[in-house]
């Protein structure tokens, strides 16, 4: 079992750190304003050519600007005391359990999680299975 | 030729001539035989006029004339059978077939609306199967269909195992209709940038200078994997990692970090931006 990962950055932090606007690093890049708004925010994939840019311009390996990190964490970090209760409550863990998946990388969570327990947790954030993990392949 | 890698050669089988053989005895034989009757039959009634002599001579000439076309047709068709050729190509398919008339038709993908696998009584005797594909308004298919017989330009007889090349048909095609996974999420998604991912997409195809150097066969051969192996590993089609390879595709950081991840290497060592 995997978690499904998208590209989260730092961008936001190394930019803070030059003092550089968002519109002067876009215009660096060759991008839109937009399209940095979307890097910071973690819910754009970008390409390699304007990650290798941004890499650049940083002058940092492009490890150390984007990095992968499981969509599950985010989902889990907006969501209140309450409603987490309830969504371990459905998978019937305790919520230290749940809370732990934003913690854990996917070697831990094969040996933590069963599949069945993780589809009743996607059920219980009302979010698609696939979305979350993928299944080892073979 | 040796350019097209991908291509598929094929012939038919020389059970064709023997299905078209039998089909041609069995017509022609109904035929003879009521000829024969007929005229046995006449030369009964009028057997004052008709000498009976005659009638065993008749019948000679009738079995002689049936053997004759037989054999021309025996002929017609092995010559038919030695002259078919096909070649699944990666942009069309190109059937060459004709005894006196050689033809060539070239049929490219994008016309091609169906493929039929047909196994007639025929073709069961023989265990052949005969592979017909049709294509958008072709005026053979068109001018035939009003005669109840469809013929389409892409007619394949007499083959032992329809299913390689139905399978080849429908890989190449698939080959030039799929956008490489990643490039669609890249371009289209999410739709506040779309239009924007469109323009940049576009102008990243049009500057010269921003070319990615990869090293994906390199190292891909150093983890003792084959492209196959990988793209399955990675969960994208083979095409993209030939794209890649090729380096005709600016792939996505995601797909770079999956690639990276499997050969276990950083994506710097993967690509070079020169």
């Amino acid at each position: 079992m995997k978690f499904k990962k998208k590209i989260a950055s730092r961008i936001k932090q190394f930019r803070e750190e030059l003092d550089l606007p968002q519109l002067e690093l876009a215009k660096l890049v060759g991008v839109s304003r937009q399209t940095i708004y979307y890097l910071e925010r973690g819910s754009y994939n970008p390409s390699l050519t304007i990650s290798f840019k941004i890499s650049e311009i940083f002058k940092k390996p492009i490890h150390e600007i984007f990095y992968q990190e499981p969509i599950i964490k985010d989902i889990l970090e907006g969501k209140s005391l309450a409603e987490l209760r309830e969504v371990a409550k459905i998978a019937g863990i305790n919520i230290e359990k749940l809370a732990s998946l934003s913690e854990i990388d996917d070697e831990q969570l094969t040996k933590d999680f069963k599949e069945d327990m993780l589809i009743k947790i996607a059920l219980g954030l009302e979010i698609d299975f696939e979305d979350l993990f993928e299944k080892e392949a073979k | 030729m040796s350019k097209e890698k991908n291509s598929y050669d094929g012939s038919i089988s020389s059970s064709y001539k023997n299905k078209e053989l039998l089909k041609g005895a069995l017509v022609l034989g109904i035929i003879t035989t009521f000829i024969i009757s007929i005229a046995i039959a006449g030369a009964f009634l009028a057997w004052w006029i008709i000498p009976i002599e005659w009638m065993y001579l008749m019948t000679i000439i009738v079995y002689s004339v049936f053997g004759a076309i037989i054999l021309i047709v025996y002929i017609y068709n092995s010559a038919y059978v030695r002259n078919f050729t096909y070649k699944i190509s990666e942009n069309h398919i190109i059937i060459k077939h004709g005894v006196f008339t050689k033809i060539v038709a070239t049929i490219p993908y994008s016309r091609i609306q169906n493929i039929n696998i047909v196994n007639g009584v025929f073709d069961r005797m023989f265990k052949t199967f005969t592979v017909k594909i049709e294509t958008a308004g072709s005026t053979a298919a068109a001018a035939s269909a009003q005669r109840g017989n469809i013929k389409p330009e892409g007619y394949i007889p007499g083959l032992k195992d329809p299913y390689i090349i139905e399978k080849k048909i429908t890989e190449m095609m698939t080959k030039l209709s799929t956008v490489p996974s990643g490039l669609e999420d890249k371009i289209f998604k999410p739709e506040e940038l779309a239009f924007d991912n469109f323009i940049s997409y576009i102008l990243s195809k049009m500057r010269e200078g921003e070319k990615l150097k990869t090293s994906i066969t390199k190292l891909r051969e150093k983890a003792n994997l084959s492209a196959a192996n990988l793209a399955e590993k990675v969960g994208v089609p083979l095409q993209t990692i030939n794209y890649l390879a090729e380096g005709r595709y600016n792939p996505s950081l995601a797909l770079a970090y999956k690639i990276a991840e499997v050969l276990n290497c950083k994506i710097e060592d993967l690509f070079k931006l020169v």
